[in-house]
């Protein structure tokens, strides 16, 4: 039992629509993603036309969230006109090579704004105790 | 919600769920009820509540997007002129030369070609050569041995021929015929005989060995 090669052995047409995705590996709490080019109307597990990438989204011993990206494949296909999809657009705006996605705006404002939220319960808990 | 199955599961299942990937997948549904029982009496009524959205959050998320759509759409363009670009320029599957280059590469082919051609001819030379001697070695051989085939069918026949006449001394002709038939008449012979038990030849029609 082996797993289809990275380097890719989908089958696509030569108009259809390609997307560059995450494809769940890994298993059950432990999510892993490959980053791939595959055919837009396929299954994730399909087979791929490429692997240019991986994620591993758990921050691993030193906190560090490990991404791997094949940028110079990835230039070809978003060349060749393949889509994203939105998490992928995301990782590679924090990449730097795409314009940042709003969403990760959206996030770090709203996180900011928790966290000062967080910031004045605890400010306001001490005054409320002493 | 997908789950990679268990061992157990993916043992029974293994044939059915498991694409060409050989990716085991178990779909884990058995928490919830079943996609075709009606919605709940409890939850008959209940409209979930739409998360609300800031109106300044609402126009920053526009304004973003829309700068982020401009500015993706250009840098698309940018990257499928690179690859245009890099399709044309690419050398990756075929070589691309000046015509002077090409004349260069072709004579200095041209010469590998002549001196390997030279080395070879010579090489011919001294092989049609040799080749040539043993042709010559070999017909002489065989011109030879086809003269002594030749002497000695001479011979062989020459021996005939004095055997043949040696016996004609002995041959019956028409002179002779008279001559001939009064001496077997003269001397008849008789060719019957018997053979005992011990093998010994008893000539002769008498059943006793004769005494001469």
């Amino acid at each position: 039992m082996s797993l289809s090669p990275a380097s890719g052995i989908g089958r696509f047409y030569k108009h259809s629509a390609k997307i560059i995705r995450f494809v769940r590996h890994g298993c059950a709490n432990r999510p892993f993603y490959h980053i791939v080019v595959m055919e837009r109307r396929k299954n994730q597990h399909q087979p791929v036309i490429e692997q240019v990438g991986s994620y591993d989204p758990l921050p691993n011993a030193t906190n560090e969230r490990l991404v791997a990206l094949n940028t110079e494949r990835i230039r070809y296909w978003l060349g060749k006109g393949a889509h994203m999809s939105d998490p992928a657009a995301e990782l590679l705006g924090i990449a730097g090579l795409l314009p940042v996605h709003p969403r990760t705006y959206m996030n770090a404002w709203r996180n900011r704004k928790a966290a000062a939220e967080a910031a004045a319960v605890e400010a306001a808990k001490p005054a409320e105790t002493a | 919600m997908l789950r990679a199955g268990c061992q157990l599961l993916t043992q029974s299942t293994v044939a059915a769920k498991t694409g060409s990937n050989n990716f085991a997948l178990e779909f884990v549904r058995w928490r919830r009820k079943p996609r075709w029982l009606p919605v709940a009496k409890s939850k008959l009524f209940r409209v979930p509540e739409r998360k609300k959205q800031s109106e300044e959050e609402r126009t920053e998320l526009m304004r973003l997007h829309n700068h982020y759509k401009t500015q993706l759409r250009s840098v698309r363009q940018y990257l499928r002129e690179e690859v245009v670009r890099q399709q044309e320029t690419s050398t990756a599957d075929h070589i691309v030369l000046t015509p002077e280059q090409e004349e260069a590469e072709f004579q200095r082919c041209v010469e590998v070609n002549n001196a390997w051609n030279a080395k070879i001819a010579k090489e011919r030379e001294v092989r049609l050569a040799k080749e040539r001697e043993e042709k010559v070695a070999y017909v002489q051989e065989r011109l030879e041995a086809g003269k002594l085939r030749e002497e000695e069918r001479r011979e062989r026949a020459n021996e005939r021929v004095r055997y043949e006449i040696e016996q004609s001394k002995t041959f019956i002709t028409r002179e002779n015929l008279d001559e001939a038939i009064e001496t077997a008449l003269a001397n008849p012979v008789d060719h019957n005989f018997a053979i005992d038990l011990a093998g010994n030849m008893i000539k002769g029609r008498s059943t006793q060995p004769q005494s001469n």
